[in-house]
């Protein structure tokens, strides 16, 4: 379960402050799939990195799993990002010096598992993207598909209760975004994950069991 | 965690050849500019080991007609008058070698199956006495010793530890150095050169006779009372000219030789340490600006790190880890270099001075690293991660 309590965000630089969400209100119970859209720049990242704990909001709370985040300090919410959180980028964020398999490790890292179990739990979740023939490619060996689905891998390589999607078919022709749309709906479907998807494509968002509109960091329906 | 930073740093050994450059030379010159520095120092911290304040420094031209005999009665004639004037506290007569006068005077010699090389110095049984030198066992050589079966001979400290460190005294000891010699005495630390000259066996001989014919003793130093030298000056000038029939004296200041003795190696030490300064300091900035700029190219991976769960400590220990781990295989290869200066004795000076520097280089470096990398990654991991993965 994911709450937003009356949440805005401004971005101040040196000339201009930018209003990127006003007073956004949003609840996601527990193993719903939604589907965000809006036009470019009305602030749908930065909604899913409010409530993926990378970022801050200027007003506001952040509700996620029962839990008022706003009161927790670093390492709390280390763990928590650790713990509960998959986050897929608009710009997949792949190490390049690392190669995929240690890419999707990633998460582990910070968590107490021997390096074996590590090992054994990434490249299972590439198998769950069929990328298991790439685990030892480098990031630039790939492409963007490939890319997307380790991210993907990445993502739910620790299997959080959340997911949160920036755009993960964006880059894709459609085929390929399919597959990617069906993965995320079968993590919906037998895992229960929550999933907040950011997308431009209908198609995508009238699979998933709710959509929302932003216009200029406002709720429009 | 260490396996996936040796994996990361691995990969990425284009980049961290070059810190691994960067600091292998960083290393190199440090540490020639420590042993450099500290090698000074230690001699410097040395005492000279006599008292060179309130005393004058006196050469004249003894007449080359007298006989030895007659050398040895001028000489002492001249000393008394000179005891004899007002706030003279004492006189001494010493030969070429003297300090900071710039010659040396150096004898080698198998004594006993073993090389002995030791500087000289001629000088009366009244050095001791003038110049307030310590002795640290027996004494100096008086007149009666002049008159015994072999001549004396006084020692410093270091002709004693370098030569016979195991042996309980030195005193009565027969040495065959330039002939049979009694040691009659050891002096604490003693160099003559300046404040920079290194310790190194010396041996006081006295005046011997054919000396005293062919190249008599032709130099004094006067102890006076201190604040007196204006005043002594004139008075001492004339009548040394009246002893010798001759102007050819010259009268100069000892604390002011000192200085001018150790200008020789002070000067270069400045100029040396200016030099090796600039290049530290540049050495030091190229430090800086690759390992920032190294860190901060990589501030979208300490976002994505801490997106994925990692701690604030966890990021910057891993990027202070990584550079250490970096700093560490240089330091080491650097130090192995290093340690062939002392272990091949490629320079005639003692090893320890290298290992201070080789320490001395390596906790500088060390530092450098450690503030160059924890600065930008812990003000990197102090951002949001969504601040620094907009960047991108
Ligand atoms: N770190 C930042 N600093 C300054 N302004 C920012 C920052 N991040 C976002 N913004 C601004 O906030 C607004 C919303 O940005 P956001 O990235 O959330 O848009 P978006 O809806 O995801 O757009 P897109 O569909 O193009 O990805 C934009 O006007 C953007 O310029
Ligand atoms: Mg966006």
């Amino acid at each position: 379960m994911i709450e937003l309590k009356n949440v805005s965000k401004s971005y101040r630089t040196d000339t201009i402050e930018t209003l990127a969400l006003q007073n956004l209100n949003l609840s996601v119970p527990a193993g719903e799939f939604l589907s965000i859209m809006g036009p470019s720049g009305c602030g749908k990242s930065t909604l899913l990195n409010i409530m993926g704990l990378i970022d801050e909001p200027s007003t506001g709370s952040v509700i996620l799993a029962d839990q008022e985040i706003t009161n927790y300090n670093g390492t709390q919410i280390a763990k928590f990002r650790n713990e509960q959180l998959g986050f897929i980028f608009q710009s997949f964020h792949l190490i390049n010096d690392l190669s995929v398999v240690d890419n999707v490790e990633l998460p582990l890292l910070y968590r107490n598992i021997s390096g074996k179990e590590r090992r054994r739990m990434a490249l299972e979740a590439l198998a769950h993207v069929t990328l298991s023939n790439r685990a030892g490619h480098f990031p630039n060996q790939l492409s963007g598909g490939q890319k997307q689905r380790v991210a993907i891998a990445r993502a739910i390589v620790g299997q959080p209760n959340i997911i949160l999607a920036d755009e993960p078919t964006g880059n894709l022709d459609s085929r390929m975004g399919d597959e990617i749309m069906d993965i995320l709906l079968r993590l919906n479907a037998e895992l229960g994950t929550t999933i907040v998807m950011v997308t431009h494509d209908d198609r995508m968002a009238r699979k998933t069991h709710r959509l929302i509109r932003l216009s200029d960091g406002e709720r429009v329906s | 965690m260490f396996r996936h930073l040796l994996k990361l740093m691995w990969n990425k050994r284009r980049a961290n050849s070059m810190i691994f450059l960067e600091i292998l030379l960083a290393f190199i010159v440090l540490f020639g500019v420590y042993a450099f520095i500290f090698y000074n120092l230690n001699r410097y911290s040395s005492p000279l080991g006599f008292n060179y304040a309130n005393s004058m420094g006196v050469r004249m031209d003894l007449n080359d007609d007298l006989d030895s005999l007659g050398v040895l009665a001028a000489q002492e004639r001249i000393r008394q008058d000179l005891l004899a004037m007002p706030n003279i506290e004492a006189v001494t007569w010493v030969g070429p070698v003297n300090p900071f006068g710039g010659s040396t005077w150096q004898t080698g010699s198998m004594v006993r199956g073993q090389h002995i090389l030791t500087q000289m110095m001629f000088v009366d049984e009244h050095f001791a006495n003038t110049a307030e030198v310590d002795m640290l066992e027996g004494r100096w050589f008086d007149e009666s010793d002049l008159k015994g079966k072999y001549l004396p001979m006084v020692v410093n400290r270091e002709f004693k530890e370098r030569y016979y460190p195991n042996v309980t005294t030195l005193v009565d000891s027969i040495i065959d150095l330039d002939g049979e010699h009694k040691i009659v005495g050891v002096t604490s630390d003693f160099k003559y050169k300046s404040n920079f000259a290194e310790n190194f066996p010396l041996s006081f001989f006295a005046q011997p006779e054919r000396l005293a014919q062919d190249d008599p003793f032709e130099m004094l130093i006067v102890r006076f009372t201190p604040g007196t030298l204006a005043e002594i000056e004139e008075p001492v000038y004339n009548l040394l000219v009246g002893h010798t029939k001759n102007t050819d004296v010259v009268i100069w200041d000892m604390a002011k030789d000192r200085i001018k003795s150790n200008r020789n190696i002070v000067l270069p030490m400045i100029i040396l340490i200016v030099i090796s300064g600039f290049l530290l300091i540049n050495i030091a900035l190229g430090l800086f600006g690759v390992l920032f700029t190294q860190i901060n190219r990589r501030r979208a991976e300490i976002g994505l790190r801490k997106a994925m769960g990692a701690t604030n400590g966890q990021v910057t220990g891993q990027f202070v880890g990584e550079m250490l781990i970096v700093t560490g295989m240089a330091l080491v290869l650097g130090a192995f270099f290093a340690v062939q200066v002392p272990f091949l004795e490629l320079l005639p000076i003692d090893g320890k001075y290298f290992y201070y520097g080789i320490v001395g280089a390596i906790l500088t470096i060390l530092f450098i690293v450690v503030l160059c990398s924890l600065l930008p990654s812990r003000q990197a991991a102090a951002l949001q991660p969504a601040e620094v993965l907009h960047e991108e």
